[in-house]
Parts: structure tokens; C-alpha cells; sequence
């Protein structure tokens, strides 16, 4: 290992982005250090041993985003990325009814055929609508945002582009597509499909990381911001990673190391070094410093500039508008360790529906009563849950017989009206354990192990601020070129030297890695001039 | 055989009434079809109660255009607008209120009891305000641009916007396009801390909106609100004696110009022949030939009401169909034997004056975020969001010496009650609305001597407003400027040869301003001449 403390390029947090960022830097020949505070890599993609045997992918727990051009270039299945189906979505109602939608087209459409026929019809071209809008998107995707306010040749090309490409889009795309970018999901989805459990399902994924309910407007832009995945070149749909999301940081990082990127761990930083308006290097905790020409760092934007930069170096109009960025975290995160399968009533036994995502959104009302809840500071009695039992995928993530279930709960508001979230962790989990009994009596006698994070445990342990799992709200006046503050969307900071390179910057967050490449792509731009 | 007419106009609200206007001016003869015995639509006076009258149903006028009014020449025809000053009241739950004055010093300095620092930044808020709505104030009259076809006029109109834009200067033009998206309920909370000023400026951003101030989006409805009246306030311009007046200057300066208005006259149906239109029939029967057709009633009934989906194209036909046009407010008004004596006036410097403008009913932004739940379940609140106003005090044309009437908007009354209907719900509807204003003016409820309530059903029985929408559709993001109402559709054309749009589900479609019937007259007017010279 080499102890030169002269670097060309530090890239402060080893998550997925802070590593994909590294590993396009150090392809390109420079010398490359990546800090990581934790004892792991990969941020809030990772995956622990919480209970003896029993292996969580802790925050993070499915892949879809993931872009096919950073598996290519960083030839990730050579370091060990493998993912694996999964495949459906199994919706419980309390009627002792169940929506289960899986990949098989025809299957899915005899499922909702079941509910409704219309809607069956309507899935079908929704399917292919939405892979339509999300091929206009896919290149917003991978593109630098333009400055609308300095109008130079390159912000012209850009929104030339987007326009061009917008007009040539054929009429019934472009209705959706502004639908999508100004609607409510529930709205955009009413206008599709009448089965209120297939509407309440869909419309989940357009509030995830969200302090928005469905009914709220914008969300159908998140809606298709995850429905990308399932139109992806590569994989065509959500899937685990083979030993935990944890494997796609190992397998990132392996690939860094290999172009030559030394990543330490346990390493936290107290503060970046200014001098005359440029950023020089860091200072670790332990009072160790190191240079380089570029720093990026992936954490958020509140850490960075507020944190990590003694005041006085920056414009105040700049850390104004960090102040008004939004994280609002609204989800938690609970992790079961089960000695058996949960048994729901709806279909009992153990079956296919297990191998998918599970998802407690019963009704539109449902979803939006979980949201009301969490808009007064209380976090939902009834939440939303997006449940997986990865171990019946990859046996080698639970001791033989057991498994491990991890579930997503939304809403869990960061800023609680009354009581600390230290005070109310355990009757969260209960909440969540509760809520599945009603689906799944049986899940109350089957627990080995509980692991509960709450924003603000997702904000002290991963250095998420507020707890948001996207580094702050995926709301529109948070996307594209106003990420994350109007006018610094172009992965550079105030400071020279400096580079936003997480999931604060556009495109945003989800296992994708694109804020990543893309401030790679700056950082060299400008190492040239 | 009965003449053909020129141009028919459907309905005489006051968007139908500035398109006969202008197509009168321009030597038409338009015919303006009207199905009450009045024209005006909302703009409407009534006696309510033996003594007294009312503005039955839009009772302000903040946003009415200037220059519409000087075109018409209003004030010639009796127009009187009486602009209140204290523009807003807003009692408190802890017997104080905030009052806001058109005077930005003075707003400041009553802010200033709550909030020294907010008082220090409103100033400031409103500069910026006005800046924006600097901006957005020429597009409210020009036509949207489609966004679809790269039509060489539309690219000359988004590259006028574009520079407006950049006029801006860079922070003011981020300002613009992050406040749009946005929740109004971030939007003040990043520039004040009291709650009371964040309610009532938030207010702008949902009223009649199906909007709470957390919904995103509810930004660009108050950047909206202020192209027509940059005052952060949003104050209120009476009419004096009445909406009525209003409309009768309105009628008048159309019939001068060369319009017909027959009142009693509904239209039930508009004639289609191989994608043109060919006139309208009555509901009498009557047919009346017309070689073009500007329709002022909402898109919902004009295409699917009116023209039927016989003529149009499946595709068309399932847009309209889900073009969002459920309403949320209710109206209610009062006949009172005196005035109230609301708490908190006693603690404000001008004692009964602090009631001439608007008596905001939301104290912060949770309530009314909390009224807008209710109806999201198809309830409506018993702690319903209020904007009152008590015309009398300034317009004693309107009630005895010493008795008053007021005039309130209910929000958020949805459309379609879940598990019953507003027959059952209306007076339930009204007793809330007055134990509400109880709260803050105890008196109150003793000197009401007569409570008329407008649910959305009757907005919609009466006026024939679908859904009960008093601004004919939705007013969120996905029904806005070049997607108002449809996308590809927002230039007050059809796709029937023929037949226009004038009223307010086209853009801008908010509030009373005249301007999307000004700006369907300029379009019309355009192909008219087209058509004239081929």
C-alpha cells in the first residue's frame, strides 16, 4: 500500500457512488483515495452480519437501477456482481383477497383479469406506454444538467436536444410524458386502471424516499423514476445481488482497486481544507491530513458545505439554498431475522409469492392515511411495507431452515411532533411486526432477531442527514437542473476543486451509480483545462 | 328560416362576455347565448333576503384586467371597484390576529408583533414576488405555447419567455422555476417562521385549488395569483353594488360593440357536420345556423355535454374525460342584524376597519392542511379552511344601515361526499361554517338572520359548472398554461373547424380576470381573418 499523502483525487464516503466515482477517476490514470468513515464500504448499499448466520442488506435491499454502462466499463460481473431475480409483487388485502402481479405477462394480466378486466387490458398498454416515457428519459439519465442561467453553446445543445427529442416523441408519449413530470401518481394511474389494490400498489413506488403522499402531485415522476428499472437493458427488472446489496459495493470497490484506488475504512473526516477559495485536501478525525487537486465527496450536501467547511469560505446566497434543500426523511427500515416462513392468510402456505417483493398497500385511502399521519410529525400506525425474503433467493444470506426478511416502512417522518425516535424505535418496530400480523399471523412467533432504524438512526450510522435514503427529497423542484441547489447542478461547487459526486446531485439516488460517473466525467473535463 | 349568425357565443359569464366584446369591436355580430334570465355566471347580485343583496357567488374581483376594463370602458358603464385596505384579518385562536395592509411598511410592522424577523423579510418577499410576477404577468394575455409542434410562433413565444426570463438575473429565475413545483407550505416556511403569515400567504396557493398547502405544485398557483395581483396579500377589490354590476357593465359594452345577449336561452346542444361546426340547438329546440361557435362553459360539458362523443375522437374524448374538474369550495352567504364583533379586533389599531378586507379562517398551515384532509375521504371539515369578506362595510348599497351581509367562501366541500350527498350534508355544511366563525366572533351565530349555502352541487346545478368548479377544472400543474386544458389544445381551439374555447378552462383560468376570454377573441379573430381572405 502506498502512504504518499499526495493524492490527485479524495473522494470523501466509499458508498456506491462515492466508489463508482473513484473507479472512473482512477481508470483514467489518476491517483485515487477513497475515505470511508465506516468499517465497510458501500454506504447504505451494504450488507452485515446483525445475528449470528443472518446477513442483512441493511438500507438499501434491491437493484434495478444500476446502470449498464458502469457494469461494462467497470466489467463488474468479473468482481463479483451477480443478481438474481425477483420476481413480482404480492399485494395482501384484508378482505382475504391478494393482488399478485409477476413478470410473466400473461400470467400477471390472468391476476389482474381476476379484479377487473378493463384493467387487465389497460396493464398491458401502461406496460408499454411506461417503457416508452422511460426511454425518453433514460439519456436525462445520463447527462450532465444544463445551467439554463448561463446560456453558452452547451446549455443551448442540451436543451435543443431535450426539446428535439420531446417534439419527436409521437403525441400519445408526449401527453403522458408531461402527465408524468406534473401529475399525482394516483391520478396518472386513475386515468389508467380502476382496481383500487392495483392503483394503490403502483402508486407506492412513486413516493418511496418521499415525503409526499400518492395523491400528492409529483409523484408519478418518482413512479417512473423506478419503473426504469424494470426497462433497463441489462436486467429488465428489480433483483436481489447475489450475498446482499453489500456484494455490489465489494464488487464496485474491487473493480476501484484494481484501477489502482485505495480505499480506507474507518477513516472519518473533521473537515475540508480551504485555501483561497479552493479545496486542497482533507483532515481525518484522527488529525491526519492529505492533499490532492480534487476533492469529491459523495456525502450530502448539508455535511459537506455545513459540516465539513469551516464557515466563511462560502457565498452565503449558496449555503442559503443548502439550507432550504430538502431531506425530510420519511421511511425506516426493519430487519427480521426468522426461524420460519410468515404464513399469510390470504394465501397460506409457503409458495412463489414469498420470492417477491411483498407489499402491504392495500387501498389508495390506505397509502394516503399513512401519509396524513406523517405530515402532523407521528410516524403511520398503519404504514406503507415493502417486505423481501432474500434468503429464498440466496440461501447464503440465512443458516439453513431460517431467513431473513427485510422490510421497508414508510412514513417514519424524521421530525417527530412528540418524543425522540430513541424513545419511540421499539414501538415502531412493533407497529411494523403489527401491521404484517394482520396479513401474517404467524410472523410474531417466528422472530429470532429485530433490527429497527429509524431516520435517525439511518442519519447517525450512515451519515444520511435527516434520514433521507436519496440525500434528499426526489421532489421536482429537486431534480435535474436544480439539484441539489439552482445553478450547482454540474457536479462543481463554489469552491474550486470541489465536486458533488453522491446521490445529491442529479440523477439522484437508488443503487445507480450515475451521480457517480457523471462528476467523473466533470472532474476530467476540467483536470484538462 | 331563421339567419345565420356569424359567431355564437355559449353562455354570458364574464370570459364570454370580454370574447363578444372584442369580437364586436372587431365588427362581428356575435350572438351570445345565456341560459340564466341574467348574464354575468358567477358575476351575480341578488337579494338574498328581503333587504339585502349579495354577491352571490364570486364576490371579489382582485384579478380583473386592467385593460380589459379600460377596453370595455367599465367605469363609463357604472364599473366601481372599491379596493379594501386592511387587505387581510386573520383572527388567531389566542384572541389576537394578524391584519395585512396593501402598505408593505405598514403590513411589516403589524407582522412585527409576531415576528420581528419576518417583518424584516416580508419587505423583501414582496419585492421578490413582484419581480416574478413581473415576469409572469405578460404571458397571463398571450396564448400558451404548444409544446408539442414546433410551431415557428410558439418557439418566438418561448424564446420571449426565455428572455424575460433571464432578465430575471439567475437567482430570481431559479426562484421561478423551483417556487413552481413546490409545496406553497416550503415555500413560505423558507422565508418566515410565524404561522399565522405563513397561512395567509400560503392561502394563495390552494384557494379553490383540490390543493393543500403541502401538495406540491401549490407554488405555481400563487406565482399564478400574483401575475394578476402582485400584493403578497391578495387583498380584495369589491364591486360596488355587487358582482351584478360587474356584469351588467360587462353586457353593456358588449351589446355597444355589437353583440346580442339573449338571456333564458340554453343551449343544449352544439350542431357538428363532417368535423365543422354548423350551429347550436336549444333546449327549446330552436336551431340556431353559425358558422363558428366560442364556447364559455368548462371543456367538460362543452365536448362532452354539448358536441357528444359522437364527434369527436375516442382518443380526444378520453382526455376530456379525465380532465380533472371537481370542485372544493362552497359558498355561503349571510344576512346579519349587525356587525360581528370578531375578539381579536379589540387588539388591532383600527378597531371595526380591520374587517373591510378579507377575514381569513386558517390560523396556520396545519389547519388547513387538516381541511383539506377531510376532503381527500370525501368529507368535509368541522374546522372548514374560510375566506370571508363583509362587502356592506364599504358598499352600503348592499344592506340597511346597521346590518351587514357576508360573503364566504368554504373550503374544502369536495364534489362527491362519500356516503351521502349534499342534500342531505348542506345545512350541516352551514352550521359548521357558522360555529367556526363563532369561535372568533361569538356573537356571530345570534345576529344571523338568514344563511344561504351554495354547495358544489348547486354551483353546478345552477351555473352549470361541472363538478361544481368554479374555475372550470382543476388548477394543478398538469392542467395549467400550455396543458389547460389539454395538451395540444391550449390554444382556445378545438378539433372541430369552428368551435373555440373562451372560459376558464383554458389558460390562464384563474380567477376573474377576463383574460382567457380576451385572449380566445385574439386566436378567433386570427383565423376569422384567415378564413375572410381565402
Amino acid at each position: 500500500m502506498t502512504s504518499s499523502s499526495r493524492y490527485d483525487a479524495i473522494v470523501i464516503g466509499g458508498g456506491h457512488n462515492g466508489l463508482v466515482h473513484a473507479a472512473y477517476l482512477a481508470r483514467a490514470g489518476k491517483k485515487v483515495l477513497v475515505l470511508e468513515r465506516r468499517h465497510v464500504v458501500g454506504g447504505a448499499a451494504v450488507t452485515e452480519e446483525i445475528f449470528p448466520g443472518f446477513k442483512f442488506s441493511v438500507c438499501s435491499y434491491v437493484v434495478s437501477l444500476l446502470r449498464p454502462e458502469i457494469i461494462r466499463d467497470l466489467d463488474l460481473p468479473r468482481h463479483g456482481l451477480e443478481i438474481l431475480p425477483l420476481d413480482g409483487t404480492f399485494t395482501p388485502m384484508p378482505n382475504g383477497d391478494y393482488l399478485w402481479r409477476v413478470n410473466d405477462h400473461a400470467r400477471t394480466r390472468r391476476e389482474i383479469a381476476r379484479h377487473s378486466p378493463l384493467d387487465a387490458e389497460a396493464y398491458e398498454e401502461y406496460g408499454t406506454a411506461m417503457a416508452e416515457q422511460g426511454k425518453f428519459v433514460k439519456p436525462i439519465l445520463g447527462m450532465t444538467p444544463p445551467d439554463p442561467s448561463r446560456l453558452g453553446p452547451d446549455v443551448v445543445r442540451k436543451l435543443m436536444f431535450l426539446g428535439r427529442r420531446f417534439r419527436q416523441l409521437p403525441e400519445p408519449d408526449q401527453y403522458n410524458q408531461v402527465q408524468l413530470m406534473t401529475m399525482s401518481a394516483v391520478d396518472f394511474l386513475d386515468q389508467w386502471f380502476e382496481t383500487d389494490v392495483l392503483k394503490a400498489t403502483m402508486s407506492a413506488s412513486g413516493i418511496i424516499g418521499t415525503f409526499l403522499g400518492v395523491r400528492s402531485p409529483g409523484t408519478a415522476y418518482v413512479l417512473l423514476h423506478h419503473y426504469m428499472g424494470e426497462i433497463d437493458g441489462a436486467f429488465r427488472s428489480w433483483g436481489f445481488s447475489r450475498g446482499g446489496t453489500g456484494a455490489i459495493s465489494n464488487a464496485i470497490a474491487a473493480a476501484a482497486r484494481e484501477f489502482g484506488a485505495e480505499i480506507r475504512t474507518q477513516a472519518p473526516i473533521a473537515r475540508i481544507l480551504v485555501k483561497n477559495g479552493r479545496a486542497t485536501g482533507v483532515a481525518l478525525q484522527n488529525g491526519d491530513e492529505f492533499e490532492a487537486r480534487v476533492i469529491s465527496s459523495s456525502v450530502d450536501p448539508r455535511l459537506t458545505f455545513v459540516r465539513m467547511i469551516e464557515p466563511g469560505h462560502l457565498p452565503e446566497e449558496f449555503l442559503e439554498q443548502v439550507q432550504h434543500y430538502k431531506f425530510r426523511g420519511s421511511s425506516g427500515k426493519v430487519n427480521l431475522a426468522l426461524d420460519a416462513l410468515p404464513d399469510f392468510k390470504c394465501l397460506p402456505g409457503v409458495g412463489p409469492h414469498l420470492r417477491g417483493a411483498i407489499s402491504i398497500s392495500p387501498s389508495v385511502d390506505y397509502m394516503e392515511r399513512a401519509y396524513d399521519e406523517a405530515k402532523y410529525g407521528r410516524y403511520s400506525r398503519r404504514p406503507y411495507i415493502d417486505c423481501v425474503i432474500p434468503s429464498l433467493t440466496d440461501p447464503s444470506v440465512a443458516p439453513p431452515g431460517k431467513h431473513v426478511m427485510s422490510c421497508f416502512v414508510q412514513y417514519a417522518p424524521y421530525h417527530l411532533k412528540e418524543g425522540s425516535w430513541d424513545e419511540q424505535r421499539e414501538a415502531f418496530g412493533d407497529t411494523v411486526i403489527e401491521t404484517l400480523a394482520e396479513h401474517a399471523p404467524n410472523i410474531k412467533n417466528i422472530i429470532r432477531g429485530r433490527q429497527v432504524l429509524t431516520p435517525l438512526d439511518l442519519e447517525r450510522e450512515f451519515g444520511l442527514s435527516e434520514g433521507n435514503i436519496f440525500q434528499g427529497e426526489l421532489s421536482l423542484e429537486q431534480l435535474f437542473f436544480l439539484r441539489p441547489v439552482p445553478g450547482w447542478a454540474q457536479y462543481r461547487t463554489p469552491l474550486k476543486g470541489l465536486y458533488l459526486c453522491g446521490s445529491a446531485a442529479h440523477p439522484g439516488g437508488g443503487i445507480m451509480g450515475a451521480p457517480g460517473r457523471l462528476a467523473a466525467v466533470e472532474v476530467l473535463k476540467d483536470w484538462k483545462s | 328560416m331563421p339567419t345565420s349568425r356569424d359567431v355564437i357565443i355559449i353562455g354570458a359569464g364574464h370570459n364570454a362576455l370580454v370574447t363578444a366584446f372584442y369580437l364586436g369591436r372587431a365588427g362581428l355580430h356575435p350572438l351570445v347565448l345565456e341560459q340564466r334570465p341574467v348574464p354575468g355566471g358567477a358575476a351575480a347580485t341578488e337579494e338574498f333576503h328581503a333587504g339585502f343583496r349579495i354577491s352571490t357567488y364570486a364576490h371579489a374581483a382582485a384579478s380583473l384586467s386592467p385593460r380589459i376594463v379600460r377596453d370595455m370602458d367599465l367605469a363609463r358603464l357604472g364599473l366601481e371597484m372599491i379596493r379594501a385596505d386592511p387587505a387581510v384579518f386573520a383572527p388567531l385562536d389566542d384572541g389576537r390576529a394578524l391584519v395585512l395592509y396593501r402598505d408593505t411598511a405598514r403590513a411589516a410592522q403589524s407582522i412585527a408583533r409576531f415576528s420581528k424577523r419576518d417583518a424584516e423579510r416580508y419587505p423583501e418577499f414582496a419585492g421578490v414576488v413582484a419581480r416574478l410576477a413581473g415576469v409572469l404577468a405578460p404571458l397571463m394575455h398571450k396564448t400558451a405555447p404548444g409544446l408539442g409542434a414546433a410551431v415557428p410562433g410558439d418557439l418566438w413565444a418561448l424564446l420571449g419567455a426565455g428572455r424575460a426570463l433571464r432578465g430575471l438575473g439567475s437567482r430570481d429565475m431559479f426562484r421561478l422555476l423551483r417556487w413552481g413545483p413546490m409545496a406553497v407550505a416550503d415555500l413560505v416556511a423558507e422565508w418566515f417562521e410565524s404561522e399565522p403569515l405563513r397561512a395567509v400567504i400560503a392561502s394563495r396557493g390552494i384557494f379553490g385549488a383540490g390543493l393543500g398547502p403541502w401538495s406540491a405544485g401549490s407554488g405555481a398557483l400563487l406565482l399564478l395569483r400574483a401575475a394578476f395581483d402582485p400584493e403578497p396579500t391578495s387583498g380584495v377589490w369589491f364591486v360596488r353594488g355587487g358582482m351584478g354590476k360587474l356584469a351588467s357593465a360587462m353586457a353593456g359594452a358588449a351589446t355597444r360593440a355589437g353583440a346580442e345577449i339573449r338571456t333564458n336561452a340554453a343551449v343544449a346542444g352544439i350542431n357538428v357536420r363532417d368535423g365543422a361546426v354548423t350551429g347550436v340547438t336549444l333546449q327549446s329546440g330552436e336551431e340556431i345556423p353559425g358558422s363558428a361557435v366560442i364556447s364559455g362553459v368548462d371543456p367538460k360539458r362543452t365536448f362532452l355535454g354539448l358536441v357528444g362523443p359522437a364527434n369527436l375522437e375516442p382518443q380526444f374524448i378520453g382526455r376530456v374525460q379525465n380532465y380533472r374538474c371537481k370542485g372544493v369550495l362552497a359558498k355561503v352567504n349571510l344576512a346579519l342584524a349587525g356587525l360581528p364583533s370578531f375578539t381579536a379586533v379589540a387588539q388591532t389599531p383600527d378597531g371595526g376597519s380591520a374587517l373591510t378586507g378579507r377575514i381569513h379562517i386558517g390560523p396556520e398551515i396545519d389547519y388547513l392542511e387538516r381541511a383539506f384532509d377531510a376532503s381527500k375521504y370525501g368529507g368535509f371539515s368541522a374546522e372548514p379552511y374560510l375566506e370571508a369578506v363583509i362587502p356592506s362595510l364599504s358598499d352600503p348599497t348592499l344592506a340597511s344601515p346597521g346590518q351587514h351581509v357576508m360573503s364566504i367562501y368554504a373550503q374544502f366541500t369536495p364534489f362527491q361526499l362519500r356516503g351521502t350527498d349534499w342534500n342531505a350534508q348542506r345545512e350541516n355544511l352551514g352550521a359548521a361554517i357558522i360555529q367556526t366563525l363563532g369561535r372568533y366572533a361569538p356573537d356571530l351565530p345570534s345576529l344571523v338572520l338568514h344563511r344561504q349555502v351554495i354547495t358544489p352541487l348547486d354551483l353546478e346545478d345552477q351555473l352549470g359548472l361541472t363538478g361544481g368548479h368554479i374555475f372550470h377544472g382543476e388548477l394543478a400543474l398538469d392542467q395549467l398554461f400550455s396543458l389547460r386544458p389539454l395538451l395540444g389544445w391550449a390554444a382556445y381551439r378545438t378539433p372541430l373547424w369552428g368551435l373555440y374555447l373562451c372560459g376558464s378552462g383554458t389558460h390562464p383560468g384563474v380567477g376573474l380576470s377576463g383574460a382567457s376570454g380576451a385572449n380566445a377573441a385574439r386566436e378567433f379573430l386570427r383565423d376569422w381573418k384567415k378564413r375572410r381572405r381565402s
